[in-house]
Formats: structure tokens, sequence, C-alpha cells
């Protein structure tokens, strides 16, 4: 049914016109390269200061000096937020419980911890005692954080009650007055207002803040590859009306042919456009592509076929070069920032996060974000492939029943 | 009795409520230049694009070389060329580049397309600007290409429909020529022009079609005799009197 030869032959003169068309080159190789340069600077600080995870600590105990709680508060709060360094995260003391809770359930906040009335009894006792981890279930990323940081408060605490303990295991062999000066020293300790616990933090390396180009090329790539397919349709729109395809069409080239053609001449238009910025964010702007680079290239390739498809579905719903152009540049514009090509969605509140996945955009910057900032891995993109491949088969579909190569 | 190259009968074609061509029936001899004449909106263009397979009829079937379109469209699409009204080219390439696609198109391997196109760029009086732009070029070298790109694949049958409308008379007799020496070579070509002094010159037998019809068909000194003697009368005479003086849109 499809002569390939002829596809391919197709798809060459297409290329062909693009080259010879500079506007268009600069317009979809150069230009966007100077956003992803303006919108790198922009986004500079993305993932440090503006971006520090702040935990929200509460104690229900009693408020007296010898509270254990307070101690390891007191010991981890941040004393100075303006002396912190991108990427540390702030440790916030808060005193109403309740207040802190509504915020949770009013999604204000993504959670906090909370020390029981009893902590201080529970650990000296030797019963131990709980640490209560408040989280919004939508907050993933904010529950583990507080996760992490009540697992190490507590193997903290562990490590020093197995001190305690053989201490006192120790002393009763020895000799209770052992005992006794060892606890009245601690008491001591906590008398004089020392911390019993004590926090240090070391800085490993450099922290740095996150990369912008890590998320503003792949933003660009998304929109300029889906606005140059989208484009296309003026070209396919202007060949129907000036009758080439009809006169293809009359040399023994069949229909599927011709708009598989046009398909891969505007699919490869695309990923030409795709090694270009890929090749120039690896070696101009250290992009990392995360631990499966291979899983960003299939993203990239599909979202490829997704524009193309619907550059020739566009193609065959309008009736003139001049509405396909403007449906075209409103189509690219509207889903570009709808769809986190212009900021990162990460950022954007859960609603626009949600109004993104009406978009091939949403789903493909999702899959990069995933990718290349948060260490995903390649199944754990599969549901952004197989959006863009459910895309590519509903914009396809339309081509293929709505294509006809005369105007009219 | 000549051969009949082309066969067409009994053509319908309606769009939305309007029929634009109702019941057209005719044939084409072998190595016959056949005009096929009519005011605007007659059904010319619609028929052509019916005979060269790109538009389905609704009613009647066409053979075209012993081949029927409903049956054998890919194997009537091997024996014709295309010549269409609009200049169906791609104006940001060269004129080589468009002969060697459209030939390519039409089968034929780089090499020949190559070959055939410079063969029918000279046939033109292009050779010299095989590589120039099309955009670059005058509407009657534009016209020219437009032709030489219908002869690649050396067709047996031609559609050249009003292949020197807006040109200069230098590139409208180079036209000419290039037509007469193809009917010389034994190439079927029907031709539609609104210049009948063009159909007179050109044309061994000449179609008039109004409202969707064919409403006469004869030599043109057969249809010139129908009205008055033939040396006295015009094709244009001929034209007027049968489809009548009010303007077409």
């Amino acid at each position: 049914m499809i002569q390939p030869r002829l596809v391919w032959l197709i798809a060459l003169k297409d290329l062909k016109l693009f080259i010879r068309d500079r506007l268009a080159l600069f317009f979809f190789i150069l230009f966007p390269f100077m956003f992803v340069v303006m919108f790198n600077f922009i986004y500079a600080g993305v993932g440090s200061e503006d971006d520090r995870l702040v935990f929200h600590l509460v104690t229900l105990e009693e408020e007296t000096e010898t509270a254990l709680s307070y101690q390891i508060i007191a010991a981890i709060e941040t004393p100075d937020e303006s002396a912190l360094q991108p990427g540390e995260s702030q440790v916030v003391r808060e005193d109403d419980y309740d207040e802190l809770r509504r915020q949770v359930e009013d999604k204000e906040l993504g959670g906090f911890l909370a020390f029981p009335v009893d902590f201080s009894e529970g650990i000296y006792m030797g019963r131990g005692a709980e640490i209560e981890v408040v989280a919004d279930a939508e907050a993933v990323s904010y529950r583990a954080a507080l996760y992490g940081l009540a697992d190490g408060i507590s193997s903290w605490i562990g490590a020093n009650n197995v001190v305690e303990k053989a201490i006192s295991e120790l002393a009763k062999e020895q000799a209770p007055a052992i005992l006794e000066s060892i606890i009245e020293a601690l008491g001591g300790q906590l008398i004089a207002g020392e911390p019993l616990i004590e926090y240090t933090s070391e800085k490993v390396g450099e922290v740095e803040a996150e990369q912008p180009s890590n998320f503003v090329i792949p933003g660009y790539l998304v929109m300029f590859v889906f606005f140059a397919a989208a484009l296309s349709s003026e070209a396919i729109v202007r060949e129907r009306q000036n009758h080439t395809l009809e006169r293809i069409l009359a040399s023994s080239v069949r229909r599927f042919t011709i708009i598989g053609g046009i398909f891969t001449g505007t699919a490869t238009k695309g990923l030409v456009q795709m090694i270009i910025f890929w090749a120039v964010g690896i070696l101009a702007f250290n992009i990392d592509l995360g631990i499966a680079p291979a899983a960003v290239i299939i993203l990239s390739f599909l979202m490829v076929i997704v524009s193309a498809s619907f550059g020739v579905m566009l193609a065959t719903l309008v009736k003139t070069d001049r509405g396909a152009g403007s449906i075209a540049t409103l189509a690219a514009l509207i889903m570009a920032p709808l769809g986190g090509c212009w900021w990162p969605l990460f950022i954007t509140p859960q609603w626009m996060q949600f109004l993104s996945k009406v978009t091939p955009h949403g789903w493909a910057n999702e899959g990069f974000n995933k990718l290349m900032l948060f260490g995903a891995d390649f199944a754990d993109v599969a549901p952004e492939m197989l959006a863009l491949v459910i895309f590519t088969i509903i914009f396809g579909s339309i081509a293929v029943w709505r294509f006809r190569t005369a105007a009219g | 009795m000549p051969e009949e190259y082309l066969v067409a009968q009994d053509l319908h074609k309606s769009f939305n409520e309007h029929k634009a061509v109702n019941g057209v029936s005719f044939a084409i001899h072998k190595g016959e230049i056949f005009g096929l004449l009519g005011p605007n909106g007659a059904g010319k263009t619609t028929t052509i694009r019916m005979l060269s397979t790109v538009l389905e009829p609704d009613q009647g079937d066409v053979t075209i070389g012993g081949h029927s379109m409903k049956r054998e469209a890919d194997a009537v699409r091997n024996l014709i060329g295309v010549c269409p009204q609009e200049l169906a080219l791609y104006v940001e390439l060269g004129a080589l580049d468009n002969l060697v696609f459209f030939g390519r198109m039409a089968g034929l391997s780089s090499q020949e397309a190559k070959e055939q196109a410079k063969t029918h760029l000279a046939l033109v009086g292009l050779e010299e600007r095989g590589k120039g732009r099309i955009d670059k070029f005058s509407g009657g070298m534009k016209r020219r290409v437009n032709l030489a790109v219908a002869l690649m694949g050396h067709p047996e049958l031609l559609f050249l429909d009003e292949p020197t409308v807006g040109i200069d008379p230098q590139s409208r007799n180079n036209i000419y020529e290039t037509i007469e020496g193809l009917r010389d070579k034994g190439m079927t070509i029907l031709y539609t022009t609104h210049y009948m002094e063009e159909a007179d010159r050109l044309c061994d037998r000449i179609a008039i079609m109004d409202g969707g019809q064919i409403i006469a068909l004869d030599t043109p000194h057969e249809l010139k005799a129908q009205i008055g003697p033939p040396e006295q009368v015009t094709l244009e005479d001929v034209f007027l009197k049968l489809t009548g003086r009010s303007l077409r849109d």
C-alpha cells in the first residue's frame, strides 16, 4: 500500500525546501537557543534558595529546660536563615500543633514533625518514644524528607541510649555509686543548658543550585519541535492549493505514500532539531541526561512523532495556508506554557500540573523532568511514553481520515 | 478507423448540489490533439481532473490505453502526464530539481530522471536555466517548466489545462511548437484553452462544453461550417453562437 522509496523521496524534497528557507532555519534552529540562554539565566536560582526545604518541628511536651524534645529542636533549628548556603534545608520551631495540622489538612503545608507529650519520659525510661510525622498524602517528596529527618533523630537518640544502657549495666556490676555519679553528671549537663544531643552538619563538596538548563532545554525542545511541525501544516496546505499534491497523485503515487512522505519529512525535520538541541545542550550547557539517557532520547523521538502527526492533522482540518499558520501558532503558544515548556511543571500549582496533561507537552516535560532532575529510570517514564503514543495515534488517525490532495 | 486511445463514458460529477459534469462521453484518437473548450464553469477542469485520476467520478468510467480507470488506476497513471492550469511547482526549488522530483514520482530512476529533465528543459528552451529557482523565473518560463514536468516519464497521453494563460507571445509560441513536436512524435494530447485561435491552430478535433455537457464535437473546419463558410467564420463565432453571449463567473 505504501511505497517506501517514494515516501523517502517526498520527505527529502520537504527537507530540501526547509533547508532553502533561511528564515525557517533561523526560527527553528537558532532562535530557540536565544530563549534557552535567556531562561537559563532567569532560572539560575531555581533549586537553591528559592527552593529551600523547610522542616517544621513542634513538641507537645511541657516547656521545661530538661525536656529532650526541646533540646533536640534547639540543637537543629536554623538560627539564621540568611546564613544558609544554597541547597541547605531550614528547620523551624513551631508552637501550635493544631494550627500546623490545619495547615496540612488545607494543603498550605506539606507536613511537620511532632514530639509527643511523653517523649522525654519514654527515652529516659528506656521504653522508647515515637516521633509523629504528619504529612500531606500528595506531598510524597516532602513526606519522604520528613521521614528521613525523623529517622536521623531516632537513630541518634538510639545510639545515645545504647551508650547510656551500657554504662548502666557496667555500673550495676561494679558500683552503684558510679551510676549515680553518671546520672548526676548527665543531669548536670542538662541543667547547665548544654544540649544532650549535638547536631553537626558536615558540608561535603559544594552544594550547587539546580542546573536550569536541565529543564529549560527539554522545555524549549518540546516547544520548538512542536511549533515547527505545527507550522509545517501551512506548507502542506499550500501544496494542496497549488496542486503539487494532485500532481504527485497523478503520477502513480498512492494516497498513503503521500501522507507517509509528508509525515516522514516533518518528522525528519523534528529529528534534526532534536539532535541539535541535545548536542548543544550537552556540549555547551553541560546538561545531565540522568541515569537513563536512552529514555530521554526515546521520549524526544516520541515528541517528534506526536508533533509531526499534529502538523499533518492540522493541515487536513483547515482550508487555507493562512488559517493553518494562525492555528499552528496559536496552538503552539497555548500548549507550550500549559505543558510546562516555559517554566518547570513542578513549581506550578497542582491544578496546573493536572491541566498540563491535556497536552503532549505536559507529558513530555514531566518525563524529561523525572529523568533529568529526579533520577528516574526507564520504567518510571513508561506512562509518559504511553501517553505520547496515544496522542500520536489520535492525531495520526484524524490525519489519515481527513487527508485530501485537492483544495476546497 | 483511428484507434481510440481514451474513451470517456457517461461521466458525472457533482459538488454538493452543483452538477459540474453531467453525462460527458467522448473518445480521443491516438496521436491527435483533442481540444476541450468552454466558458468558465463549463466543467472542463473537472473533466480533466477525472480523466487524470485525481478526482473520482460519481458515475461513468474512463478507459485509457485499454485500461479502465476504475479497475486499473495505477496502469492508467503510468500512461498519462498532467500539466494543470495552476503552476504546480515547488517555486523554492530549481527547475531541474522540480523535473527530477516529479520524474522520480513517475517511477524513473535517478539517472533516468536527470537525463529526461535535461532533455525536456531543452525542449522548452530552458536548458541554461535548470539550476535557477522557479520563483525567480518569468511567468512564461514558469509555464514552460510546468509543461516540461508533465513530460517526465514520456507519457503516451498528455493533459494540458490552459498551458498558455498569461504569458508573452514568445513563450506561447514556444509552447505551441513544443506541442506540435510532441504530436509529430505520436503523443496523444487533450488540450483546454480560452484562446480560440490557439485551438484552431493546434487541435485536430474540438469538443465544446457548457453546463457540464458536451454541446458540440467535430473538427474546427466542420464546427465553423455549421454556422457559415469556414473561410469567413472564426472558431470564436462558433463558440459564442453555441454558448451564448451572457457573462459567466
